[in-house]
């Protein structure tokens, strides 16, 4: 039971990360992106790349930070890959969705997201292959916390939990501290009027695209660095990170971060009370209830 | 917009046009459709053997003085794919033979809801599910469907036998939530229990899941002496890394899926010293030896992945029935033949370009042929079931090492005393 709340947390730290940017888009340019989750896997593969890349230049980076698997390498990777995520977030949304934006309704965004989404997947099996990749091929060992009840943890697992937090809270200050983050709330709050308030429309939409890609890129690497890298990270993810978004009720981050957790933790749990192959199933019957109960969801605002 | 419709429409029946006339200028071709995961890595080899018999076939002088066309698709090992990948096959290349696929969980669709209602012939060189032979029972796959991979329950028999053997006292199932996994999963526990191992549980792993440490954890609660895996690779590193990571036993057996180097290189060598894998084999006849070498031969390297003897097999003998039911015969016509190919009273004939020959030869004047080839000398039962003899395998620092051969009289032996 406790092992498994703590493993919902670890988990739902990375859903987490992975659902602010998506409440963000959501709000402000209001479609569901399906493509969005693929955000991960540019970000974990671009990590991939650049960790190899000093590796191989800079041994000295490959030296691990123990007890973590994570390397010097890594952490600079993930670093530029955050940055190129969030770039090609920007790139997406110039090529694909600012044209569609202009001309046609939601329902087409939607669709474009899916082809989006095959085409940027496709493109990572044509360079990377199907095959799981791994940053470290160390398997991180678990620390034991308690003998009975039996409760395991692997430190890589805290960091991750660490990192996200601190990315969050970044976020948050960012959001509530800086005129830009005003600025981008008032965006989202009524685009209209934060025009006629002297906001940039196209440069807060980027700066969205940007925040939201880099984070998927964390998320992408963290879970990579947690579990392994193969190009169906985008569709693992997909799910869950929709469910945390409409928990915690759409625009809303905390919200988002707040569903990230619900989603992971009630994953875990699942397994406690349903058999093993039906697990899955909760993050359809979380959105689920949440839309029956609380259609806005748990930070929404009610727009009825 | 419509003008562009229009005018695509056009272009492509112009297209449409041109092929045909092309075709009707050269001599002509069957199509045969080859649906195997190429862009895994153990898939590959086998979608490259059944092209080798596509090439060897021509060499012999084609299907019915016909070259055979292998169109290979790739199914990426995803139902949805592959089902997506046959219905092209079917419907646009008008293929009246299927070859493929690998795993049962996308070989039942596409034969219960592509090929069968289609009445195109299937054989398959590596789908191991029970739940085939029901679906072939039941008449639903109307006498189109055969493989060349011997039932589960071989290997699910064999984990038990190795269990016993290792002195394994208590084991947990893991499987793949698909109807292969839950297939031997089943009968794996069945089989443990019948040799007295205590299963503590059976665990479903489902497809494309974040994280498999749940899974991994509600696993150690029980502490099993050992770990039975029915899972693929994907699934199989992200388990047992995690079931290792959490302090797990590595004391694991695995069912031939497993057999893939990416395992081996992710979850390392250094952990996968008290694994042993489980596969079905080819009998030790001169016929499956000739095969190793005559693959040697061609591709620069020993077969060594799962289901390349079995690849060889299915696309040689429907190839063979192809010819003898002729070049414009529809799938039900194909598989009437496939008897004359494996009959045991037939003219024994090699699994190479000349017996390949000279066995049209014997087809085309109404005799009858037995088929000596990579798993012997094959032959269907009436659910288009075959059986083999089994092999345990470990991981060692080149690949994969066959450790011990267990005869089919040994297997069925054992699978009769457990039932």
């Amino acid at each position: 039971m406790i092992q498994s709340i703590l493993d919902g947390i670890l988990t739902g730290a990375i859903i987490s990360l992975g659902a602010i940017g998506l409440t963000l888009i959501m709000h402000m340019l209001r479609f569901a992106n399906f493509a969005y989750s693929e955000l991960l896997a540019i970000g974990a593969y671009a990590a991939l790349v650049f960790d190899r890349l000093f590796s191989a230049l800079v041994p000295v980076l490959d030296q691990a930070f123990a007890p973590l698997t994570l390397t010097g390498a890594l952490a600079l990777s993930m670093v530029i890959a955050m940055l190129l995520t969030g770039l090609s977030a920007v790139i997406i949304d110039w090529l694909v969705f600012r044209r569609i934006r202009q001309k046609a309704d939601p329902l087409s965004m939607v669709f474009a997201s899916f082809g989006v989404a095959l085409i940027i997947r496709n493109v990572i099996v044509l360079i990377f292959g199907h095959h799981a990749q791994l940053y470290s091929q160390e398997i991180a060992r678990a620390t034991i916390l308690s003998f009975d009840p039996l409760i395991l943890i692997k430190p890589d697992q805290v960091f991750v939990l660490a990192l996200a937090l601190v990315l969050m809270l970044a976020l948050h200050l960012m959001l509530t501290r800086t005129t830009f983050g005003f600025a981008l709330r008032a965006v989202a709050e009524n685009p209209a009027l934060a025009q006629v308030a002297g906001v940039r429309l196209t440069t807060v939409i980027a700066a969205v695209w940007i925040i939201a890609g880099s984070l998927s890129a964390a998320a992408g690497t963290l879970y990579a660095l947690t579990n392994q890298l193969n190009p169906m990270i985008g569709p693992v993810f997909l799910l869950p990170v929709f469910a945390a978004t409409i928990v915690g009720g759409i625009g809303s981050v905390y919200g988002a971060v707040l569903g990230g957790f619900i989603v992971g933790i009630a994953s875990g749990l699942a397994l406690l009370v349903l058999p093993s192959g039906y697990a899955p199933a909760m993050p359809f019957l979380i959105i689920l209830a949440v839309l029956l109960v609380r259609p806005q969801g748990l930070f929404g605002e009610d727009q009825r | 917009m419509k003008r562009h419709i229009l005018g695509l429409a056009g272009a492509s029946a112009l297209a449409i046009g041109l092929q045909t006339g092309a075709a009707l200028a050269q001599d002509c071709s069957v199509n045969v459709g080859t649906l195997y995961p190429t862009s895994v890595d153990w898939g590959r080899p086998i979608a490259e053997t059944a092209l080798w018999v596509g090439e060897m076939i021509n060499e012999a002088g084609g299907v019915d003085g016909c070259d055979v066309n292998m169109i290979l698709r790739d199914d990426q090992n995803d139902g949805r794919v592959g089902v997506d990948a046959a219905r092209s096959l079917v419907d646009i290349d008008q293929v009246q033979l299927l070859i493929g696929t690998v795993s049962s969980g996308i070989t039942i669709p596409i034969l219960t809801s592509v090929t069968a209602p289609a009445g195109v012939m299937q054989m398959s060189c590596c789908s191991s599910s029970t739940r085939l032979t029901e679906i072939a029972a039941s008449g639903e796959a109307r006498g189109l469907w055969f493989r060349t991979f011997a039932t589960a329950d071989v290997q699910a028999a064999v984990a038990a036998m190795l269990a016993r053997d290792a002195g394994i006292e208590s084991i947990t199932v893991v499987y793949k939530n698909d109807d292969w996994g839950q297939d031997i999963g089943r009968m794996a526990a069945a089989a443990f229990e019948a040799v007295g191992i205590e299963v503590h549980a059976s665990i479903a792993l489902n497809d494309a899941q974040p994280s498999y440490r749940a899974e991994a954890t509600q696993a150690l609660r029980d502490q099993p002496g050992a770990l039975y895996l029915a899972l693929y690779p994907t699934e199989g590193i992200s388990f047992v890394r995690e079931w290792l990571g959490l302090g797990g036993t590595s004391v694991m057996i695995g069912a031939n899926s497993l057999r893939s180097d990416d395992f081996r290189t992710t979850v390392g060598l250094a952990n996968l010293g008290d694994f042993v894998g489980t596969d079905t084999s080819s009998p030790r006849v001169p016929s499956a030896e000739a095969f190793v070498d005559a693959y040697a031969a061609h591709f620069g390297s020993a077969p060594s992945g799962p289901g390349l003897s079995n690849s060889f097999d299915a696309a040689a003998i429907a190839l063979l029935a192809y010819h003898a039911a002729g070049r414009d015969a529809t799938g039900a016509e194909i598989a009437a033949q496939v008897p004359r190919v494996t009959d045991p009273d037939g003219e024994a004939i090699p699994a190479t370009v000349e017996g390949f020959a000279r066995a049209m030869e014997v087809l085309s004047e109404g005799g009858s042929v037995s088929y000596q080839g990579a798993t012997g000398a094959v032959t269907f039962d009436a659910n288009g079931n075959v059986s083999a003899p089994a092999v345990s395998w470990v991981f060692d620092d080149s690949g994969m090492a066959e450790q011990r051969y267990i005869s089919l009289e040994e297997v069925s032996g054992f699978m009769a005393s457990i039932n």
